[in-house]
């Protein structure tokens, strides 16, 4: 895929695009099999079962996220299927009488699923922050209080139910609607976040340890099932026809938590083939019609007893099968100790190489200079690391990770941060609120946290502030706090800009020639505080300057670039006494004509 | 005036009910941190076996005290054994799985007397009159059903009971170790197996007392009577603290009289939102319930 797209901003959008056409594709055969099969009427029975499964799998795969995946006590699904079908049926029942597109279909049933999520958030937000069973009995209680509100409701038909509702949904729709459940359930929980929900179902308190917000991410799972929960309730008022209250009683949601028991907590497909053989079971039973439900609890109660796991564990079903090569199997990783790992970068600009076959490494808490005459390429490596080029050929790997497809900002977060050669501060802010933007990215606060003030916003805002007076500190700014940037002597911006920079939390920093337009006696002092600033805050630090004698003191490793090309690499005095260095610097001439003096160590450039 | 009072009355009555359920599930939930979700139906069951004892006798033709009292009795045994029975098959194998198990459980085996009392007993509800006709106490423009006063009577005398069991027994001090710490007072050498049986039974009885009452009170009986009083006297249980027997008490009385209040002053059919809407309000503001501790997870 990287080759097909290389470099192309737009390659991680088309990417994503692509791992959803096995999906898109899908549609069209479900509509195929619509018509062959579905609308024959000898086999209407079986597709009322199947679309009854349909809806089954979408209600029993939502709600695993919260059940199974966060380990939530969650039992009034249908009450949230309610919200979301009776708010679709009204909708509905008041549109065009013709929706030839089926888009006011789609926008009734995101309206449903959108009520139902807000629904679920309201139920969510106060109770899930108590640990135990506080929410089993809130969503039971949830459920119980929907069935109230619409049985007293005429706008929903009261105790009666709504009828006729236009029906739009068929085998196509409602299947659509379960593929797209599994796959958005299961690519949550192969993410980070599905790890953040696994996290709070094993240990809380470990969770929070490990920065996992555990309310937070009850709260979004529980939103994101309810919002699901939505869906299934407006396909199924629209493929039935119509809706009653007494389809969303407390037996309805008991049967979606027993789905997702049985088909074993945080399995999948252990949910859709429960949902399934959960929703033919009854039909089944029908012989013996009065022990149906008799026999249905006993069956539980056993399989409790019997297999408390469920049928799958937390496995997939796939995973029952071990000579299936796992994917993602361990695999060897070289294990490298630089920050910035450089290897074979080339950058060309239309003809021009700026940069050739560029390789570097640089550890933790290294000092490194990057030197070369002017137009060597010095700054391009930079925009090179800062992925502000991608490279035309080569890898950047910064902390471990490849940096290519990625943004400045998603490099910034890896712990790169740069100053520029041209000063780049936000020139009408104050110097106080240049080095805050230098915390944006370690902060965390919502922009609705901000404005209703919230604790983590407050607590954040004083964070930010503190950090920054120190920082400017440092730097030896604090009385220019609130000075606009631009008004600032030329070497304060400059330090300024480093300031900014350490906000950020780097673990490697970036220095574009700092001591550019400063004299000699302040070149010397900022040296040192580039030394003393490495030393405090632990980062490494690569630094671009112009002055050779200058960063002979202070740089523990030379790189020199000339017309792009690595010409040398080493310790400082390896550099100074290295020919082609000199040649470079003094030129070929007179290279030449020193060639003794240079040999003995006597000329230095 | 005299109507407030009427719902105060009324209100008092139906709590004392609450409050008698909701003692099974706070007691229960006390030792074993499980929503007993039976409790509601083992309710059912001690009217049903009323019904079968009065019908059985001829009472429910001729109510008599002594009658009343046998059919107590019998019901009290019945759903004793049933509580016994429930918790060592259905939920002491699974004493050691996650929570979420017993709670599946526990739905099912409601479920089970649910649905297996339909089958027997038929879906319909059928008069239940155990208790000789009475006029009750008229105080000025308020009456005082005669219900309502052997309810009153009963159940503040189980409450007592309980409160002297509970607190004044070797049996209910080791049910409030196993419930501060089940894995410490079986070091002390409490034996859990029987404090949890004991439970059960104690929870059940008091319940199967309630369902005679609520039955009387209303008086049919059918099998799914359980599922509403069950769920509103856990909720009950929860505004008082759960795991707080007297708490269980308080929140069983506030919650009924809430309800008649609602019922009498709104509108009858929002009758049932206001116990879920206490619950919600008391998780916003003081989860720990009324009479509640706060408990710090040790980390």
């Amino acid at each position: 895929m990287a080759g097909l797209f290389g470099g192309s901003a737009l390659a991680p959008a088309r990417r994503a695009l692509l791992s959803w056409l096995p999906f898109v594709a899908a549609i069209p055969l479900l509509w195929v099999v619509q018509r062959t099969l579905a609308e024959q009427p000898d086999w209407e029975y079986a597709f009322q079962n199947i679309n009854h499964i349909g809806i089954a799998i979408i209600l029993a795969v939502s709600l695993n996220l919260v059940n199974g995946l966060t380990g939530q006590f969650s039992i009034g699904h249908a009450g949230f299927m309610a919200v979301g079908g009776y708010v679709s049926a009204v909708l509905l029942m008041r549109g065009p009488a013709q929706d030839p597109y089926r888009l006011f279909f789609i926008a009734s049933i995101a309206a449903g699923a959108g009520a139902a999520a807000l629904a679920g958030w309201l139920v969510g937000k106060p109770s899930l922050r108590l640990r135990g069973d506080y929410l089993a009995i809130v969503t039971l209680g949830f459920g119980e209080i929907i069935r109230v509100i619409i049985e007293n409701t005429p706008l929903f038909g009261r105790a009666i139910g709504l009828s006729p509702i236009p029906r739009y949904a068929d085998f196509t729709w409602i299947y659509t609607a379960a593929i797209a459940t599994i796959l958005v359930s299961k690519r949550l929980r192969d993410s980070t976040h599905g790890r953040a929900f696994l996290s709070v179902r094993e240990d809380e308190v470990a969770a929070e340890a490990m920065g996992v917000d555990t309310t937070g991410y009850k709260v979004r799972a529980f939103v994101i099932s309810a919002g699901m929960a939505g869906v299934a309730g407006a396909l199924s008022g629209s493929f039935e026809g119509n809706l009653s209250p007494q389809s969303f009683t407390f037996v309805r949601s008991f049967e979606v938590v027993a789905m997702v028991v049985l088909g074993g907590m945080g399995s999948i497909t252990g949910s859709t083939i429960a949902a399934a053989v959960l929703t033919l079971l009854p039909e089944y039973l029908r012989a013996v019609a009065n022990l149906r439900m008799v026999i249905y609890s006993v069956a539980l109660i056993v399989l409790m007893l019997v297999r408390p796991r469920g049928l799958f564990g937390t496995r997939e079903a796939w995973e029952l099968f071990p000579w299936r090569k796992r994917r993602g199997a361990p695999r060897a990783v070289e294990l490298t100790e630089a920050l910035i790992d450089v290897r074979h970068a080339t950058i060309r600009f239309g003809g021009l190489t700026a940069v050739a076959d560029f390789s570097l490494q640089v550890k933790p808490r290294e000092l490194v200079a990057l030197i070369g005459p002017n137009g060597a390429g010095k700054t391009t490596v930079f925009n090179l690391l800062t992925g502000v080029y991608p490279p035309t050929e080569g890898v950047i790997l910064v902390a471990g990770r490849d940096t290519r497809g990625l943004s400045p900002h998603d490099i910034a977060h890896l712990g790169l941060a740069r100053t520029f050669q041209n000063i780049r501060l936000f020139r009408e802010l104050s110097a106080f609120d240049n080095v805050r933007l230098g915390c944006h990215h370690l902060t965390r606060e919502s922009m609705g946290a901000a404005v209703r003030h919230g604790q983590l916003s407050l607590v954040e805002e004083e964070w930010v502030a503190k950090r920054s007076d120190e920082l400017l500190s440092i730097m030896g700014l604090l009385h220019r706090r609130d000075e606009i940037a631009k008004n600032l002597p030329y070497g304060e911006q400059r330090r300024l800009e480093i300031a900014r920079a350490l906000a950020t939390g780097p673990k490697a920093l970036l220095l574009d020639e700092p001591a550019a337009g400063t004299n000699q006696k302040e070149k010397t002092e900022l040296m040192q505080l580039i030394r003393g600033i490495r030393d405090r805050f632990g980062v490494a630090i690569v630094l671009i300057e112009h002055d050779m004698k200058l960063v002979m003191g202070v740089s523990e490793r030379i790189l020199v670039l000339d017309h792009g090309v690595t010409i040398a690499q080493g310790l400082p005095r390896e550099i100074q006494t290295n020919p082609r260095v000199i040649e470079a610097y003094l030129g070929e001439k007179y290279a030449r004509e020193h060639a003794g003096q240079i040999a003995a160590g006597q000329v230095q450039p | 005036m005299a109507e407030l009072f009427q719902h105060i009355i009324n209100g008092i009555s139906v709590g004392a009910i609450y409050a008698l359920i909701a003692l099974g599930y706070t007691m229960v939930y006390g030792v074993l941190k499980l929503i007993n979700f039976a409790h509601g139906d083992v309710f059912m069951v001690g009217a049903m076996v009323g019904w079968y004892v009065a019908r059985w006798t001829g009472e429910s033709q001729s109510p008599s005290i002594g009658g009343a009292l046998l059919i107590a009795l019998a019901a009290m045994l019945v759903c004793g054994t049933l509580g016994f029975v429930i918790e060592r098959l259905a939920y002491r194998p699974l004493r050691n799985s996650p929570r979420l198990n017993s709670l599946i459980t526990a739905i099912g085996v409601s479920f089970f007397l649910e649905y297996g009392g339909q089958y027997l007993f038929g879906p319909n509800p059928r008069l239940f009159s155990v208790l000789p006709r009475q006029a009750g106490l008229h105080v000025g423009p308020v009456s005082l059903g005669y219900v309502d006063v052997v309810t009153l009577v009963v159940s503040v005398a189980l409450m007592i009971a309980l409160q002297r069991i509970v607190y004044h027994t070797k049996i209910g001090t080791a049910m409030r170790a196993v419930s501060f710490n089940s894995n410490v007072a079986a070091l002390m050498g409490v034996n859990i197996d029987l404090v949890i049986s004991f439970t059960f039974v104690l929870g059940s009885v008091l319940a199967a007392v309630a369902g005679i009452l609520y039955a009387s009170k209303y008086p049919t009986v059918q099998p799914l009577m359980g599922l509403m009083p069950g769920l509103k006297a856990f909720v009950a249980a929860v505004l008082g603290g759960i795991g707080n027997v007297p708490g269980a008490m308080l929140g069983g009385l506030v919650l009924g009289l809430a309800e008649q209040i609602v019922s009498g002053y709104v509108s009858s059919t929002w009758r049932d939102a206001v116990a879920f809407g206490i619950l919600i309000l008391v998780l916003l503001v003081r989860p720990t319930g009324l009479l509640g501790r706060g408990e710090a997870e040790k980390v």
